[in-house]
């Protein structure tokens, strides 16, 4: 189950941040989230150890800590999506599928000509759909 | 790590064991546990008794363990592994010395018998024998020694101690030879580790056949040998094995959780667990010492992954937890502790295929981290644990201790002098494990863990994981009470959150410093992160339950309001501050204000932030201008403002507005000499604009800069904050990411986007008139004066100072004075000095008094001068070449007499001045009337231009130097004189006045000319002549100019022209013309043409004479003669005028064939005034002229 997801702007500020927890760690998810930016700086700044996935904006398992697990995606405008899970076991593909309709969620989101760049996003339409691909998150059918 | 006893923590050691010839021990035992490699432990035990002791100790137990119809009591003894590198030896080496066995036959029967018991002890555990035979070299030869002993002797010695008789070593202890000491023992090692490794290696094989047999039903016996075959396995460094069935034993232990019923369930659970724990560290640890890395952290996260669920029973939840932190914090240990760590990750990808592992997991931070999260799920779960089962007698817990199993525990009871095991159930263990819990404090253990992480998360630059650990200590220290510590912790992460834009984190940190500064007693600080957190922009979209929220509460609008009104409460004196200490209520009051200073980098600019603009950039002293005073506030409510203060950097400009609604401006408008202005309301309504115009006006010129926006609330509470131009005015690094309106502090657009909080004030206007007089064109030479008058029109002057500065027309800007000085150019123009007033001259200046003049630059000081007065000089400058310049005077002074508060007003003034050359000086060479000597230079005329004049040696010539007067003024002519220079080698010629000297100074007016005639005689010598210099002193006639007599038409300006070279020539014949002054009609009179040849040469001469019509003559028209060398020609005409008048004599023409040279006189030579008759007048006028030139004289 995905517990949260967050994007992260380019001063590593947050521009979307929601969780999907009935548990107390709304909080705490935030502090991995802020967190996982260190990785994520980590990969970017040192593409060496990334090897061949030099182009690649799936930044993959972030790191697991607790009870969740934590990915990355780097968009070309260096705009930071993390997700967080409890799924201990996490398919790649089903990361990277969810990345791939975020990343659309969100284009259409900044797309839209009353939204500033940089700024946070409150577009609740933004919000539903990214509720929807949480919900249908590694459920094969959902692709 | 130190959790575990030592024998697990490192590597078994083999043991073994000397027992007789006791002095031999320390040797070889020293040796065995420094020099061997691997290093064998020895006990040296000094006879056969002590053996027995030891191994008859457990031999008792040794044969109950293999029984397998009843079950077992537990996994593995706590001390087996103890007991094996303590105790029981792997190998047994009986030393005899020499003497005894080649001694009497009792000697050599004590040793048989000695070796027998040695066998019978030994043989029950296949314990390895070595017969060692020291032979002592020293005490007697050795030769005969082994012959003594005898090959029998050490044949009987092997056989009754059944041993092969490689394992039959002769010792030579006290060899002189150091080497072969060293040979011996390390061939005694190599014996020693051979027969260890045969024993463990016998010992584990019969293990693995009890394994192998597969009739083991209980599973603890099943790991149980599982680890002693790999405890024998690391014995002999058979890493591998060892690591096999370290494996093994741990997964049967992990399927032995849901079968085994032996225990009661937590005891049961607890035993497995610390059982896994033991064989966990064991195979990391064999795992990192390989390098294997990655195989280690995989198996960690296994073992994690398949222990984490096993929580056990809700009261023993903190156990788990306990262990769970355990867990991670020993692989932390472990991976730091390994060297390979740093060497290997750095080369491996991550994080992209499934399963791998990432970055962090290589780092012990990552684990100290996780284990100090463990350890506080522990702590909360003790707690829950402990207030459910709060008041209990531990009476029981007090006499529990370790049992004989790994893992186990049990009640020690004491009855009389035996103390008895005695199993406990499950209450009873956790009272136990409750009392234990309570003795450690949790929470300096989680700060410890967070330390090490977050020194090791620093190290690695991750600054955020950091500063997540950093908040997690600074909680602990917060939760402990330590709130200095936590302070200060929390302070470096707010910062960091702030940077960052976090503001839910941000909240959640604030909240905590509020409760700090609270526990505390600083108000200040409780206010400053109160308001902070006012005006945070918390987004209702994220729902945070309260529990998990810090002091706090979850960051939402209710609760920023909530926060909003406690602080303005405090901070009006409406409601106190609980303060944590002595249950003190705090209020403001007047003797404790508080006053909060908001400058470009305080995270309350978003409580208030002010913007000034001056709408104009540049303003008029004494004209009063607009500025538009901006107030922005991101408080969570609305607030008033009681006043509002504005100061300048010119404290006149300050003003204050009140509130006219508040109550405090009735009673606080006792402010003296500043203005005070009043507005409606000054309601700061969140998120928008509070706009006020004024008027402002200062006096002062320079810069006007407002500094500060003073805002009071309350009557003890007031907010100074920075001023910032609305140009320039950074972005609120929280707010800036918030999607709402921009607006902007003015209402004009324009102004926001360019207003400034600084405008320059302009100088007054200056009321003082600057003058430059100068009338007409400077002339080169002269002492120019311009006369400069300062007149006072309004303004008293104080201090004043003039500035003068010559600058070229055609070199464009000023030049500095520095720059001018080793310039050629600026020398052309030059200012000579400046002259005071009429009869005060420099001399008479004050020493205060600034003068300073250079080339081109002068500065001179004025003094005070009271309105209407003026005050002149003169400027006295110098042309050097005709040139136009530029001067440029200014005049600065301060309007009042106070030097410090000097505002200067400047006066500029210029004026172009034309310099020009005052006299030209010609001059011309003539030759003697009707004398013309031949030059050759002249008939041979190159056409150059520059070829010098030529005058004939020893010839009288004529030089009349001319002066013409080129201004459009009158000059006054001086005298006119030629002087030979200096420098000339020698006089070569003679120079001489032609005639009187001028008798009073000669008026020229402009464009008439002067002349002045000389004789020169050029004298042998050089051919080349210095004539010598034009001296020509004048000045201007100033006749109408000054009426005063001005002293200034004194000087005399001497102008000098220097005359060019000639060149001077012998000329090889002189013709000349000889006929009297006049004649009269009818009367004849002589006409002589003389021939002069001053040559060697004989010259021929061709002449001819042309008729004229008003003569009659005689002698011949035209021949050829020839002139003697040295000698002189006459031509001799009688001629007889028939008119009179002014008449031209008959022309002759000579012409030098040698040369030539025509030579025919000019008109005015051959001209003759021919009188009607003879003239009366020569008489008077001959002596009317003699008497005038005498006075001359």
């Amino acid at each position: 189950m995905i517990v949260c997801v967050a994007v992260v702007g380019h001063q590593n500020n947050p521009l979307y941040i929601q969780s999907f927890t009935e548990a107390d760690d709304a909080l705490k998810l935030h502090h991995i989230v802020h967190s996982s930016l260190d990785v994520v700086d980590e990969r970017v700044n040192n593409p060496r150890k990334s090897g061949p996935t030099l182009n690649e904006t799936f930044l993959g398992l972030l790191y697991p800590t607790e009870n969740y697990k934590v990915y990355g995606y780097l968009t070309n405008t260096k705009v930071k999506f993390i997700l967080v899970t409890t799924d201990l076991d996490v398919r790649d593909a089903d990361v990277r599928n969810f990345f791939r309709r975020f990343h659309a969620a969100y284009v259409d989101a900044v797309s839209n000509p009353f939204h500033v760049p940089g700024k946070k996003i409150i577009s609740r339409t933004f919000a539903d759909r990214v509720s929807t691909i949480v919900k249908s998150f590694g459920l094969s059918s959902a692709d | 790590m130190e959790e575990y006893s030592e024998e697990w923590r490192s590597p078994p050691v083999s043991l073994v064991a000397l027992v007789g010839c006791s002095e031999q021990h320390t040797l070889i035992s020293e040796h065995l546990t420094s020099e061997q490699h691997p290093p064998i432990n020895a006990l040296a035990l000094p006879d056969l008794s002590k053996l027995s002791y030891l191994l008859n100790l457990h031999h008792q137990r040794h044969h109950h363990d293999p029984d397998p119809s009843t079950p077992p009591a537990g996994i593995i003894k706590r001390d087996w592994l103890l007991k094996h590198s303590t105790r029981f030896p792997s190998v047994v080496a009986a030393l005899f010395s020499s003497n005894q066995v080649s001694g009497d036959p009792s000697q050599w029967h004590q040793v048989c018998s000695d070796l027998d018991s040695l066998k019978v002890l030994i043989r029950q555990r296949n314990i390895k024998l070595l017969i060692i035979l020291v032979v002592h070299s020293s005490s007697s030869p050795l030769q005969p020694q082994d012959d003594e002993i005898g090959e029998d002797r050490i044949l009987a010695l092997r056989k009754r101690a059944e041993v092969e008789s490689k394992y039959l070593f002769v010792f030579t202890p006290d060899s002189d030879d150091a080497a072969q000491l060293t040979q011996s023992l390390n061939r005694l090692g190599s014996i020693f580790a051979e027969l260890a490794n045969t024993y463990y290696r016998d010992e584990g094989r019969r293990i693995k056949t009890l394994l192998d047999k597969k009739t083991l039903n209980s599973p603890e016996l099943n790991i149980r040998y599982c680890i002693k075959v790999a405890v024998y396995a690391e014995f002999r460094r058979d890493w591998v094995e060892a690591l096999r069935f370290y494996e093994d034993a741990y997964h049967t232990l992990r399927e032995m959780i849901g079968t085994s019923t032996r225990l009661p369930a937590i005891q049961r659970l607890v035993e497995i667990k610390t059982v896994a724990e033991l064989l966990h560290f064991k195979i990391s640890t064999l795992l990192l010492h390989g390098g294997k890395i990655i195989e280690a952290i995989t198996w960690f996260r296994q073992h994690n992954a398949s222990y984490k669920k096993l929580v056990g029973s809700p009261e023993a939840t903190f156990l788990h937890w306990e262990w769970m932190s355990r867990q991670f914090l020993v692989f932390a240990e472990l991976l730091e502790t390994s060297s390979a760590t740093t060497q290997s990750f750095s080369s491996l990808p991550f994080g992209t295929a499934d399963r791998s592992l990432t970055e962090w997991e290589f780092h012990p931070a990552y684990y100290y981290q996780l284990a100090a999260h463990h350890l506080k799920e522990k702590r909360s779960s003790l707690e829950i644990t402990l207030s459910m089962s709060a008041n209990e007698n531990n009476s029981s817990a007090e006499s529990v201790a370790p049992s004989v199993y790994v893992g186990q525990f049990a009640q020690l009871l004491e009855q009389g002098d035996v103390c008895t095991m005695h199993p406990l159930t499950d209450e009873e263990y956790i009272h136990y494990a409750i009392a234990e819990g309570k003795r450690f404090q949790d929470s300096f253990e989680i700060i410890a863990l967070l330390k090490k992480s977050y020194e090791s998360y620093g190290n690695l630059e991750a600054r955020r994981k950091g500063y997540f650990c950093e908040f997690q200590i600074a909680r602990e220290y917060f939760s402990v009470g330590d709130f200095d510590n936590a302070k200060q912790r929390f302070d470096g992460v707010a910062s960091l959150y702030r940077q960052e834009g976090w503001v839910t984190l941000l909240w959640e940190v604030l909240g905590y410093l509020r409760e700090c500064s609270r526990a505390h007693g600083k108000v200040k600080d409780f206010i400053e992160y109160s308001l902070e957190m006012a005006a945070l922009p918390v987004s209702d979209i994220g729902s945070f339950r309260f529990k998990e929220c810090g002091p706090a509460g979850p960051s939402s609008m209710p609760q920023r309001e909530a926060i909003h009104k406690e602080v303005f409460g405090l901070v009006r004196g409406e409601a106190g501050l609980a303060l944590v200490e002595d249950n003190y209520e705090f209020k403001l009051d007047v003797d404790t204000p508080v006053h909060l200073e908001i400058d470009l980098v305080s995270p309350l600019r978003s409580v208030l932030l002010a913007s000034v603009a001056f709408h104009e950039q540049i303003i008029k002293p004494g004209v009063s201008t607009l500025i538009t005073l901006s107030l922005l506030s991101h408080l969570a409510l609305s607030i008033e403002i009681d006043q509002l203060e504005v100061r300048f950097n010119q404290s006149e400009c300050n003003f204050i507005i009140m509130n006219s609604l508040s109550p405090l401006s009735a009673m606080s408008t006792n402010q003296q000499g500043c203005r005070v202005e009043s507005a409606p309301s000054l309601a700061l309504v969140a998120n928008k604009w509070l706009r006020l115009n004024y008027e402002i006006k200062s006096e002062k010129s320079g810069k006007l800069e407002c500094i500060s926006v003073i805002a009071t609330m309350g009557s003890h509470f007031s907010i100074c904050c920075r001023a910032e131009s609305p140009a320039s005015m950074d972005d609120l690094p929280l707010w800036k990411f918030e999607d709402r309106m921009e607006t902007f502090p003015t209402k004009d657009p324009a102004l926001a986007f360019s207003g400034q909080k600084v405008a320059q004030v302009e100088e007054p206007d200056p009321q003082v008139d600057l003058s430059l007089g100068a009338s007409s064109p400077a002339l080169v030479g002269e002492n120019f004066m311009v006369p400069v008058t300062v007149t006072s029109k309004g303004h008293d002057i104080y201090s004043g100072e003039l500035k003068i500065n010559l600058v070229d027309v055609r070199g464009g800007g000023l030049f500095s004075p520095r720059e001018a000085e080793p310039s050629t150019d600026s020398h052309h123009v030059e200012l000579l000095g400046i002259a005071g007033k009429e009869g005060e001259n420099e001399s008479q200046m004050g020493p205060d008094e600034i003068k300073k003049i250079q080339q081109s630059f002068g500065l001179v000081s004025v003094p005070f001068l009271k309105n209407g007065d003026s005050w002149s000089c003169k400027l006295e400058i110098k042309w050097h070449r005709p040139k136009p310049i530029m001067l440029y005077v200014s005049l600065g002074y301060s309007l009042n007499s106070n030097e410090l508060s000097a505002q200067k007003v400047h006066v500029h003034k210029s004026l172009q001045i034309e310099g020009k050359t005052a006299v030209l000086i010609s001059h011309q060479f003539m030759l003697p009337f009707r004398r013309e000597p031949l030059l050759l230079s002249r008939i041979k005329t190159v056409p150059d231009s520059d070829q010098l004049e030529s005058l004939p040696l020893n010839e009288t010539s004529i030089l009349v130097v001319s002066t013409k007067n080129s201004t459009e003024v009158p000059l006054q002519l001086h005298s006119m004189s030629i002087e030979v220079d200096d420098d000339a080698i020698e006089s070569s010629c003679s120079v001489q006045h032609g005639g009187e000297g001028l008798l009073g100074p000669a008026i020229l007016v402009p464009g008439q000319q002067f002349k002045k005639v000389f004789t020169v005689i050029p004298e042998g010598g050089s051919s080349k002549l210095t004539l010598g210099t034009v001296y020509l002193k004048w000045r201007r006639d100033f006749v109408c100019e000054d009426q005063s007599g001005s002293p200034m038409s004194e000087a005399w300006v001497l102008t000098k022209h220097r005359l060019p070279e000639v060149n001077a020539e012998l000329s090889p014949l002189v013709v000349s013309l000889e006929c009297p002054p006049y004649a009269i009609l009818g009367d004849p009179f002589m006409y002589n043409v003389k021939i002069w040849n001053q040559t060697q040469l004989l010259q021929e001469v061709k002449y001819s004479l042309a008729d004229a019509q008003t003569f009659v003559l005689s002698g011949s028209h035209n021949d050829t003669v020839f002139v003697l060398p040295k000698s002189e020609h006459i031509l001799s005409y009688k001629v007889v005028p028939l008119a009179s008048g002014l008449q031209q004599l008959p022309r002759v023409t000579v012409t030098s064939v040698r040369y030539s040279a025509g030579f025919q006189p000019s008109i005015d030579a051959s001209t003759i005034f021919i009188f009607p008759s003879e003239p009366h007048i020569k008489q008077a006028d001959m002596g009317a002229k003699t008497p005038e030139s005498v006075a001359a004289k």
